[in-house]
């Protein structure tokens, strides 16, 4: 790949639409209403004597880790100014939890990556320098090129809390195979929910699969794709954004519906449910996509990568790799985005905390973002980004990478797409899936619902009264 | 048992002991005892097989249906990916290094309480026996945070020493030997009495050889525990330079599909140190076996 | 750590060897532990007697709520406390008992003179050369709905075998028994090595059959043994905590919700120091009071050589 070119292309792409794309995104270049921000001490960099080494905390997988750290090396390599370390601390949870100790005893990174839904636990750590700071001391005027709403996530009263970076969202991922065995029109799969039950039921009347036609994998993050795709928040205050959330809000049209519906294909064998929180459960529904147990299942757009690397490989020869939305109840909402972001930290020196700013720009370029991307299969958080040849490349290649990118920039940008914020989301995660699971054992669906919406709500209270 | 000093301070060979073969039983019997044993050592054995083989099958062999019982063309390059990709090289000499540490500590230290336990009187002892109970029933994960800052402020951050300290002692080590201890007869203690052995003598000299096994098993025990360890190395260590081995393990978990067989690779090269040292450790208990059988 | 003894006076055999009394030398025996302990448990567990009266913030540096007993009560008063203490007594009935009648009959049966019977010890005791997480890696996949060997042979309940609320308590309970099996074995070997070869050959001549030796002679022997095992079994079920973060994270629906997974969850997931503390000396007391019943009961009954 012949980088220079790419960057300039990059870099003049970039301007001529983050100029156009200015007007549209006029809440996130505001000032923050927030007085209390701490500043962003760009200047200290340049004071600095000597390199200024500073640390960023992942917890990426192998294949991912090689991806960020060949970004890492070009940054190191194209200035001496500023040295990055990685270093990978295994999980988000581990990383958070080491993160929170370091709290006590001082050993902290100048740069962490914490999964989307950490956000209020990070604002609530207080020690989080926003990079609005950053943005609106060094007058950053790149965010017009960023998908928005990748940034509306991270944006909480005005204020940018995090840098997205591997940005990620749920797709529907079906063996074209075996629809045609059942009859079905492999290009045209299931657009809502009770589409995915009709094919559902061709596919094991058919025979097509063997155990179910659907693997449901009972991940939180798909029932708030459906409420905000039909314009309702998964909490309550703007989505946790206008105020701090206190309530869950799943006792909706869309949350019943979710709900009756799991329930529907769960007893009516058409699905086979899979508890997301079980760890050693995480890929068993694409496995069964392999084996024909199974033939349809909503899973991170991450795993395209991995999935489409072992259909080429040969492996499966009945099985044809079909990507479509993730379906849902229809409505003129949109998509949020999973994945995670990159946080500085009050507590870093100024040179550090300048010299980390600088190089979440760098990961944020359009080349950077298109580098990532091809080889990780994440989303690019660049409007200009997907321009570049290395993701038109594969997009040609593996149309479905397109599918992911696309869901993030469709449908209406508001507090119900812009996605929840909320303490103790793992807390949350466990009431809805307790739920969902005593449903599967034949609870009825507005009894589980309402279940969830209780103890969900409680556990926001418990951890709100914490924080006071 | 009146056996003189000499021949309890060196507990060798010992010839004339237990049963003898018995000719008398018919084959029909000899053939039913090898049955039995080999179905119990096949169902105890048959999960690490399966994840040897799982190591060496392509990933989506892993998951085929009927299973792959034998790798037919085994795929050895899973070994040199979870090699590099775990870290192993200098992880696993972090660990041997934490783990011997730990396992020299908890020895002496279980040696000593276990031998007061038993052999000594003082005040308060059944207390402090009960103090070292209670030491095991407070998870380790309990004090975490805590023992955590203490190794900051006691400068041991991102040390070897760090990585060791808080296991150097355990209440199981003191219990065990003390167990072991009391096993051991009067007579020897009286006898060794009467020959000028004071208790230092006499620990080192009788205590210690009778109690191999025990302290064999004990050692095991620890190195167990002291290898297997992840959270507080993680929470202990700047980067990898200190990391040890289930670290690495752990940066093998993968959510991809391809990596499964390199995940298992990862968990053989793991258990292969300890494979090792139980073959080795084995001789010891069986050498124990005599040892332990002193007569008159 | 030891060196101080070896320059005592007790070391030295001759008239002044008893220059160190033997409760001096007991309490120097034990100062080297009783420092560690100190320091990385007592003094850190110490510290949730305070945590227990505050609420606390999920950060370091928040303020905290001096609320008095009643965190105390509110947690310990909850459904949720006594769901995952009856959990944990069930698990340990389920894995202890099991766990060392497994070992010792392994013992006894790897104890005969037979050839190449040195094989079948090293096969019994490999599964102390797994941990924790390796033994759960392996349950983990052999009980996988879609690539396992478990419902592959037609065990297969649905929702899958550690997805299902009535099969993940004893299928976690199933790993815990065979990844202990080595060390429960080789812990009875030891203890059975101790048996004088005597005694049971004696017994044998006296015409007792191998079932009355083994309960008669061979038990009673491995008392003290048998006594540890069930008294650290009995703590370390109580500590459960690996196995159950890798193979059902306390799910489904709480039935794998044991006692220390409940504290680790509370501090590692929830950010909860104050609830933690008020479920450590909870389980700190229990533990307590189920080994000194065991020390009472039990230990009577102990058949010690001395």
């Amino acid at each position: 790949m012949p980088r220079p070119s790419v960057r300039t292309l990059a870099a003049v792409a970039g301007t001529a639409l983050a100029l156009a794309a200015l007007p549209a995104a006029p809440a996130l270049a505001a000032v923050p209403r927030a007085a209390s921000v701490p500043p962003c001490p760009l200047s200290a960099l340049s004071k600095a004597k000597g390199t200024v080494n500073i640390t960023l905390w992942h917890q990426f997988p192998r294949a991912n880790e090689q991806a960020i750290q060949a970004l890492t090396n070009q940054f190191n390599a194209s200035q001496s100014k500023i040295h990055v370390s990685l270093v990978n601390q295994t999980t988000y949870q581990d990383l958070f939890n080491k993160y929170v100790a370091g709290l006590s005893t001082g050993d902290l990174p100048d740069v962490v990556q914490i999964e989307d839904e950490g956000l209020q636990q990070m604002i609530d750590t207080r020690s989080v320098l926003p990079v609005q700071s950053c943005v609106n001391a060094d007058h950053y005027g790149e965010l017009g090129d960023f998908v928005e709403r990748d940034l509306r996530y991270y944006t909480v009263k005005g204020v940018l809390w995090a840098m997205p970076f591997n940005v990620s969202a749920p797709v529907f991922y079906y063996n074209t195979k075996a629809f045609t065995k059942a009859g079905l029109d492999p290009s045209s799969p299931p657009k809502t929910l009770d589409q995915v039950k009709a094919d559902a039921e061709k596919l094991k009347s058919s025979g097509a699969v063997t155990q179910a036609g659907f693997g449901l994998k009972n991940d939180p993050w798909y029932l708030q794709q459906w409420l905000a795709k039909t314009n309702f928040t998964f909490v309550n205050n703007g989505n946790g954004r206008n105020g701090r959330a206190t309530k869950t809000t799943l006792q909706n049209a869309t949350g019943l519906q979710a709900f009756q519906w799991m329930s529907d294909m769960v007893s009516g064998g058409l699905a086979v449910p899979n508890d997301y929180l079980n760890p050693s459960s995480a890929v068993n529904n694409l496995i069964g996509i392999g084996n024909g147990n199974l033939a349809m299942t909503i899973d991170t757009s991450a795993a395209l990568g991995t999935i489409s690397q072992l259909l080429a490989s040969g492996a499966y020869p009945n099985v044809g790799l079909g990507v479509s939305p993730i379906p849902s109840p229809p409505g003129s909402g949109g998509f949020r985005v999973g994945g995670a972001g990159l946080y500085l930290s009050t507590k870093s020196s100024p040179e550090k905390q300048a010299a980390a700013w600088q190089f979440l720009k760098f990961l944020d370029s359009p080349a950077s973002q298109a580098q990532f991307a091809a080889a990780t299969g994440y989303i690019p958080n660049r409007k200009s980004s997907v321009t570049l040849s290395a993701i038109q490349d594969l997009w040609a290649r593996i149309p479905g990478y397109k599918v992911a990118y696309d869901e993030l920039t469709s449908g209406a940008d508001n507090l119900a797409s812009a996605g929840p914020v909320f303490g103790d989301y793992i807390g949350v995660r466990e009431a809805i899936t307790a739920a969902e699971g005593k449903m599967f054992n034949g609870e009825k669906p507005a009894a589980a619902l309402a279940e969830a919406q209780s103890k969900a709500s409680a556990t926001l209270a418990a951890y709100n009264a914490r924080v006071r | 048992m009146t056996a003189g000093a000499p021949s309890i301070a060196v507990p060798g060979p010992a010839p004339a002991i237990v049963t003898r073969p018995r000719r008398s039983r018919p084959g029909l019997r000899l053939v039913g005892r090898y049955l039995l044993l080999s179905v119990l050592a096949l169902v105890v054995i048959f999960p690490i097989y399966i994840t040897v083989v799982n190591s060496l099958l392509p990933a989506p062999q892993i998951a085929a249906r009927p299973p792959k019982f034998f790798p037919s063309s085994p795929i050895w390059s899973t070994y040199d990916k979870a090699w590099s990709n775990g870290h192993f090289g200098h992880y696993l000499f972090n660990s041997a290094v934490v783990t011997t540490i730990i396992v020299v500590g908890q020895l002496l230290t279980a040696i000593l309480a276990g031998y007061a336990f038993a052999f000594l009187k003082f005040p308060f002892k059944r207390t402090l026996f009960v103090i070292f109970l209670a030491t095991l029933m407070i998870p380790f994960e309990v004090t975490i945070v805590q023992n955590l800052t203490t190794v900051v402020d006691l400068g041991l951050y991102d040390t070897y020493a760090g990585l060791a300290l808080p296991f150097l002692a355990t209440g199981f080590g003191a219990f065990l030997l003390r167990q072991a201890f009391l096993g051991i007869p009067r007579d020897l203690e009286d006898a060794a009495a009467l020959d000028g052995y004071g208790h230092w003598r006499f620990l080192w000299r009788v205590a210690v050889p009778l109690a191999r096994p025990a302290i064999g098993a004990l050692g095991v025990f620890a190195f167990l525990t002291a290898w297997n360890q992840y959270l507080w190395p993680l929470l202990v260590t700047k980067d990898d330079r200190l990391r040890t081995v289930q670290i690495g393990l752990r940066q093998l978990r993968s959510a991809s599909i391809e990596q499964v067989n390199v995940t298992f690779a990862g968990v053989v090269i793991a258990v292969i140190p300890l494979a090792i040292l139980l073959i080795v450790f084995q001789k010891q208990l069986i050498r124990g076996l005599t040892a332990g059988a002193i007569k008159g | 750590m030891t060196a101080p003894p070896t320059t005592d006076a007790p070391v030295t055999p001759g008239p002044r060897r008893r220059r160190l009394p033997d409760w001096g030398l007991g309490y120097l025996f034990l100062l080297p532990a009783l420092v560690i302990f100190g320091v990385f448990i007592f003094f850190p567990f110490a510290k949730n007697f305070e945590l227990a009266l505050y609420r606390s913030p999920p950060f370091p540096g928040l303020p905290r709520t001096y609320v008095g007993f009643r965190q105390i009560t509110d947690v310990l008063g909850s459904g949720d406390f006594r769901h995952s203490l009856w959990t944990t007594v069930l698990f340990g009935l389920l894995t202890v008992p099991t766990g060392i009648a497994l070992g010792l009959v392994l013992a006894v049966l790897a104890n005969q003179r037979l050839r190449g019977v040195a094989i079948y010890r090293t096969i019994f005791a490999s599964t102390v050369a797994t941990s924790v997480a390796v033994a759960s890696v392996i349950f983990g996949t052999l009980m996988n709905p879609q690539v396992g060997l478990l419902p592959w042979v037609g065990i297969n309940p649905s929702p899958a075998i550690l997805d299902n609320p009535s099969w993940a308590l004893p299928a976690v309970a199933i790993a815990t028994v065979w990844q202990n099996l080595g060390l429960s074995f080789i812990l009875m070997s030891a203890g059975l090595q101790a048996v004088p070869g005597d005694v049971l050959e004696a017994a044998e001549i006296d015409g007792a059959g191998p079932v009355t030796r083994f309960w008669r002679v061979t038990v009673p022997l491995l008392s003290p043994t048998i006594f540890f095992a069930v008294v650290v079994g009995s703590i370390f079920a109580f500590q459960t905590f690996g196995q159950i973060d890798l193979l059902t994270r306390g799910g489904p629906q709480n039935k794998t919700n044991v006692l220390t997974y409940f504290i680790v969850t509370q501090l590692r997931e929830h950010q909860n120091p104050g609830t933690a503390a008020v479920l450590s000396i909870a389980l700190f007391l229990i533990t307590l009071l189920l080994t000194l019943a065991q020390l009472r009961l039990l230990e009577r009954r102990v058949h010690y050589a001395r």
